[in-house]
């Protein structure tokens, strides 16, 4: 019994220590640990067992070419390591809300620290939307960014990526993974999911684009337009229409009117040399001349 | 001997709670280093700047950051430090620091990570050692290509006005002739 009793509490204790010693991280809005993010994808099984009964239909050649893949999937399957944490922040848009502006940069940081006794390689990060129902479906594949840094033992890296969300993904949710992929000094490949979360994507509200300010400018038009117009029409109500007057042509009636300029220079001298003027008042000289007499 | 074994349990889980604990209130620095111009140019302030977040639990302390990304051969620093020493940055609190370089010569350079050092909580005594973001590889132009594309080209505008002057001002001269010859036939007309 005592026996019994010793085993138990020696198991207690050595789960009580795994759990407890599991890598704590440190989770929110817009800071999210590689452990609480799911250190595999979501989607994805992290132990891949084919179990068959022993009445299996299945011949015995197929059953080993089953466990066969299951064992390539294994290996393929890149798990993090235990010696390397990993935290996130977004730098743009910053903030807590999980909202990324559409036609807009998105920028964030990832800060990598080496707990182990081994050098690590942070080799690419690489960056997705994915289906927010099934995180296996990818929507959209950003560029994969090669760092190729060395952290060394119980030391820290900062790595920063930047993507651009096209104005097309407005007014939806997508599934963002970010996957970091480093190697150890012997050669052997991690992969961390850093970010697996579900963002929403929402249009940027700016106070005044090219689209709306020439709206308002049609508007104003339209709204001047409409002003003259009303104010023709009651001009045209209120008026009557004067009677015609008959146009009299009435000559020139200034001499400075005359336009001399067309005429030709001896015709000008000879204008200069005697004097103008008016049929009238040639008239009055003579009658005057001829009272004298 | 029942009531030992229970209590060596409760001590252990309380030790690794505590250890836990720990782990998630220590301070923990992210730096992003970056170029904040668009064209580099050999001779003309070139803004690097430093943003430090602490994303951690704990405030980091005695925190140093010292770039030796930019040596004095190749960079003159016009302003500000390239040596930087925070006494204090609160956890979510994020420090900015900006430093003006000059480069002294042109051709592709490779903008490297600064290092960071700093205390990860009060009680810590080991320096956590970190690296800022990498801005990467940039080609700095060369003066006289930067003036080509993008100077205000005075002197090539003072040529040009030079140049053009003979075929503007020839016309000009022999039409303004005329029309001072024509104007004064007019006058001497109105004035008889």
């Amino acid at each position: 019994m005592k026996c019994m009793i010793q085993y138990l509490l020696l198991l207690l204790i050595f789960t009580t220590s795994l759990i407890t010693h599991g890598n704590v991280g440190l989770a929110s809005a817009s800071l999210v640990s590689a452990q609480e993010a799911g250190d595999s994808l979501e989607g994805e099984d992290d132990d891949v067992q084919v179990e068959m009964d022993e009445g299996s239909p299945l011949p015995n050649d197929d059953s080993t070419s089953v466990t066969q893949k299951d064992d390539e999937e294994e290996e393929w399957q890149l798990k993090p390591s235990p010696d390397v944490d990993t935290y996130f922040l977004f730098t743009k848009p910053s903030g807590t809300s999980m909202e990324l502006h559409a036609g807009r940069d998105v920028q964030f940081l990832v800060g990598v620290t080496n707990k182990g006794s081994k050098d690590f390689v942070l080799e690419t990060m690489d960056t997705s939307f994915r289906y927010p129902m099934d995180f296996t479906f990818y929507i959209q594949n950003f560029s994969t960014i090669s760092y190729n840094r060395v952290v060394k033992p119980k030391q820290q890296a900062t790595l920063y990526y930047q993507f651009f969300v096209s104005e097309s993904f407005a007014a939806r949710s997508f599934g963002l993974a970010v996957n970091l992929l480093y190697k150890d000094a012997d050669g052997i490949q991690y992969l961390n999911s850093v970010f697996n979360e579900t963002v929403n994507v929402v249009e940027t509200d700016e106070g005044l684009d090219g689209e709306t300010f020439f709206l308002y400018v049609f508007l104003a038009a339209c709204g001047v337009l409409l002003l003259v117009g009303v104010q023709q029409l009651f001009a045209n109500m209120g008026k009557k229409k004067p009677a015609a007057k008959p146009k009299v042509e009435m000559g020139t009636q200034n001499v400075n009117d005359v336009d001399y300029d067309w005429l030709p220079k001896e015709t000008l001298n000879e204008l200069n040399k005697s004097p103008r003027r008016s049929p009238r008042q040639r008239r009055t000289k003579r009658g005057t001349g001829s009272v004298d007499e | 001997m029942f009531f030992r074994y229970l209590c060596a349990v409760v001590l252990l889980v309380a030790a690794c709670g505590v250890s836990s604990g720990e782990d998630e209130t220590v301070a923990r620095l992210l730096v992003h280093k970056r170029i904040l111009n668009r064209f580099l140019v050999e001779g003309k302030d070139l803004v690097v700047d430093y943003n430090i977040y602490n994303v951690g639990g704990s405030a980091a302390l005695d925190v140093h950051i010292v770039d030796n990304g930019f040596p004095e051969d190749d960079f003159e620093v016009v302003i500000g430090m390239l040596k930087i020493k925070l006494d204090r940055v609160g956890p979510g609190n994020n420090v900015t620091h900006t430093v003006v370089v000059r480069p002294r010569s042109y051709g592709f350079y490779n903008f490297t990570a600064a290092e960071v050092t700093y205390l990860p909580s009060e009680v810590a005594q080991d320096v956590q050692i970190g690296y800022t973001s990498e801005p990467g590889e940039g080609g700095i132009a060369a003066i006289r290509e930067f003036d080509r594309k993008f100077s205000p080209h005075v002197m090539d505008w003072i040529a040009f006005a030079v140049m053009t002057l003979p075929s503007l001002g020839i016309p000009l001269l022999l039409w303004y002739g005329s029309k001072s010859k024509y104007e004064a036939i007019i006058k001497q007309s109105k004035k008889h």
